[in-house]
């Protein structure tokens, strides 16, 4: 943000605007995404390339509803946005996005974005809804009306009059504001106007706000009493006031308020009375006259997928197909990346010559990365199913739907979304908590989320389910593999909310809770973004976490391999194995033995890094110079002491079952560290999840032996 | 009469809002106020959040929520 270049414009609006699309539409690929993909909810700057070859800077700012926030997204927004009242970098143009087919509550932020003094395109996005000649207004009345720079009718979903926004961008970029500018917002009339005088007198020669601005500043201190709390020192320091002013201002304000209380019924609902009224004054509506008759294809829709009965049917049968389809459909493409990996490692051994350096290569490097690899495909299916969800509209409907379950154990509608996207990864699920207004259901509902098996668990399960697992059918349709597959998910999410349940009744801390949210129309999601966010997630699994993997593999590698003893090696007397045996006593209970043990050891760093970690294991061991299949090589393990299979079903079970609670992810406490700004929570998930993981392994390891399993 | 009295299909105009509302700010800015026309749409599966269409939109709420709007009906 330091280095931000001399002109730059910034992307507003509500949420379900279509902002995202124009903002891709507009910057292409040039954009500086954070590293999560899915919702909005970091600062996200582009380039758009501009038609006279010149390029510009473009901030996307998270979906709002108003100045005044009320979510931690909103927070990100308003704060943004003051900074740029007294600061000197602001951006030249802002360019409010607002959905054409819900123009009043649109206008609400548009409106306090026309205030601020910086020069406003307004965006009619989903002109391809309607038809022009059903706008209340025609789009030259529209500009004229609310002192907008520019009106530019688009569609996202068309890819219809993006160039013309941006020829409008380069027009405009320049422009001062005119001076005879309105010098007033909406109207303040009589007795209003001189009642709330001090304060904008105040705003104007002490914190020398255009007049427009301290008009709107004044309106809103009156109607929202926390407002005041933004001029008090340590919360923003751009505005605090120090301590005399803070008085005099808090002074003028109580004064003001008791001025107005003698008239007016009630304070708090003046700023948005005032702006709807402006606003259906310029769209020429009278919103007592509306006619709300007409149902639109949506609500249509929703008859049956959010009907009492089907809705939540519907929603499992969803649920089902996906886990399902991420298990079956997978396998062709994950046979292809394990034959391809192998070959590879049979072309490089051949193609080397004979060298430590090739065994590297092959047994630590392609073994170890291709192990992982091959869930791929897994996790490209999730990640885009969720994708779609979130693109449709759908998931705003399984809040709806969800609210009341959840609330009962201490959580919110809004903690579905999360919840579920946790299924692909915790990381954006923590980040998506944002929109809980309440922080104790937001905390709650993070302390939770990572036992929702992300995709990272994903290549352990099917690892495991492939190796002991028996491919048979019950009753002739139900596979036994998916089965497991699909426990494993439902014994972490069933844990999950009866933690929620425990976590709330033992946090004390007070918050109100409400549930407001907007049902967006259903949309067909547009390809091109919900493979965007597929290719970020899969980008930063091939990168991150192969570069974790990678190292990880090559580390563990040499520890296996050396020390030489009479220059064979034997991995159990190498570094590798001889640590090992030093944490086997302590997880002997849950039936690891001393390899799994090192595989849970590195797998803090990343949980599927257990997989590429036997991968390394085996195919240092074996004397095949082939890049070994480790499902193979973990049923033909034999225990050296009995001579029995080293694994058994039980074993199998017992490692997803650990690695259904364990805190492995180290990058994920470092979220959930930044999003509750201590390490108190990041602590007390690793313990809680650790201890978890190693009772319920336990239970199923020693339960499993004394039922006479394994 | 408070609008959870309401039944799905009907209609009414906001006319004020209880002292124990949460959230009356926000509800306003989201352009539920005082003289503005709703329809109930329906209610969720396990006696759950209340959907209505307001101004463009649809939106829903908490049934106690929408039990402290209080609406007029129309003829």
């Amino acid at each position: 943000m330091n280095s931000l270049p001399k002109e730059w414009i910034v992307l507003a609006g509500n949420p379900n605007t279509g902002k995202t699309a124009i903002f891709n539409l507009l910057t292409g690929l040039h954009q500086k995404v954070s590293n999560y993909p899915g919702i909005t909810v970091e600062k996200k700057f582009g380039i758009i390339d501009l038609l006279d070859e010149k390029s510009i800077h473009i901030l996307d700012l998270p979906g709002s509803y108003s100045l005044t926030s009320e979510t931690f997204d909103e927070h990100v927004v308003s704060d943004e946005i003051f900074s740029w009242i007294r600061g000197e970098n602001k951006p030249n143009l802002i360019l409010s996005v607002v959905d054409v087919e819900n123009l009043s509550r649109n206008l609400y932020f548009t409106s306090q974005l026309l205030d601020i003094g910086i020069p406003v395109i307004v965006v009619l996005n989903m002109m391809d809804q309607i038809q022009k000649s059903t706008l209340p207004v025609s789009v030259e009345q529209l500009k004229e009306r609310l002192g907008a720079i520019d009106v530019v009718p688009v569609s996202a979903i068309e890819n219809q009059g993006i160039d013309r926004l941006k020829d409008s961008i380069i027009t405009n970029l320049n422009s001062p504001m005119k001076p005879n500018d309105k010098d007033i917002p909406f109207e303040i009339t009589g007795i209003l106007r001189s009642a709330i005088r001090p304060l904008f007198q105040f705003f104007t020669e002490e914190m020398k706000y255009s007049s427009r601005f301290a008009w709107a500043q004044s309106v809103r201190i009156i109607s929202r009493k926390e407002v005041i709390k933004f001029y008090e020192s340590g919360n923003s320091d751009n505005f605090s006031l120090n301590k005399e002013k803070l008085i005099e201002f808090k002074k003028i304000h109580s004064d003001v308020q008791k001025n107005l209380n003698r008239n007016t019924q009630d304070l708090s609902t003046l700023e948005p009375q005032l702006r709807y009224r402006w606003i259906d004054g310029i769209l020429r509506k009278k919103e007592n006259l509306v006619d709300l008759s007409r149902k639109s294809k949506s609500e249509k829709a929703d008859k049956i997928l959010t009907h009492k009965l089907w809705g939540p049917f519907i929603f499992i049968g969803i649920l089902y197909l996906i886990f399902q389809s991420v298990f079956s459909w997978a396998v062709l493409p994950m046979n292809w990346v394990n034959n391809t990996v192998a070959k590879f490692g049979n072309w490089v051994y051949t193609a080397m010559p004979e060298h430590i350096i090739r065994d590297l290569v092959v047994e630590g490097v392609i073994g170890g990365v291709g192990a992982v690899l091959v869930f791929m495909p897994q996790i490209i299916f999730l990640v885009l199913f969720m994708a779609i969800m979130e693109d449709t509209g759908y998931m705003a409907r399984i809040a709806f739907m969800m609210d009341r379950l959840m609330s009962k154990v201490g959580l919110h509608g809004r903690s579905v979304l999360p919840l579920m996207t946790g299924y692909a990864c915790a990381i954006p699920g923590i980040m998506a908590t944002r929109t809980i207004v309440s922080w104790k259901e937001r905390l709650v509902t993070i302390l939770i989320l990572p036992l929702m098996s992300c995709s990272a668990r994903l290549p352990v399960y099917a690892l495991m389910i492939g190796a002991f697992i028996p491919p048979v059918r019950f009753f002739g349709i139900i596979d036994a593999q998916g089965l497991t597959m699909v426990m494993m998910y439902f014994l972490g999410t069933v844990t999950a909310l009866i933690l929620a349940v425990i976590f709330s009744r033992w946090i004390k801390m007070q918050g109100k809770s409400t549930f407001i949210m907007e049902m967006p129309p259903y949309r067909i999601p547009l390809m091109r973004s919900v493979f965007r966010q597929v290719y970020l997630r899969v980008k930063q699994f091939v990168t991150d976490a192969g570069k974790i993997i990678l190292v990880i593999s090559v580390v563990l590698w040499i520890l296996a391999s050396f020390p030489k003893i009479d220059n064979s090696q034997n991995i159990n007397t190498s570094y590798a194995g001889k640590i090992g045996k030093v944490i086997e006593p302590i997880i002997r209970p849950l039936g690891f033995d001393w390899k799994i043990g090192l595989g849970l050891l590195t797998s803090f760093a990343a949980r599927e890094v257990l997989v590429s970690t036997m991968a390394t294991i085996y195919n240092v061991e074996s004397d095949d110079e082939n890049v070994i299949r480790l499902t193979d090589a973990l049923q033909q393990d034999k225990n050296p002491d009995t001579g029995k299979p080293a694994y058994t079903v039980l074993t199998g079970i017992s490692i997803m079952v650990f690695f259904v609670f364990a805190a492995q992810c180290m990058a994920t406490f470092a979220v959930v560290r930044r999003e509750t700004n201590t390490w108190r929570w990041p602590l007390f998930m690793i313990f809680y999840m650790t201890g978890l993981a190693y009772i319920m392994s336990f239970i199923v390891y020693q339960g499993g032996l004394f039922l006479g399993f394994g | 009469m408070n609008a959870n009295q309401l039944n799905p299909g009907d209609t009414a105009v906001i006319s004020g809002f209880k002292s124990e509302i949460k959230s009356k700010v926000r509800l306003m800015e989201m352009g539920l106020l005082p003289g503005t026309i709703i329809r109930i749409i329906k209610q969720a599966p396990f006696s759950g959040a209340i959907e209505i269409k307001v101004r463009d939109y649809y939106l829903s709420l908490r049934p106690e929520d929408i039990g402290n709007i209080t609406v007029q009906t129309q003829e």
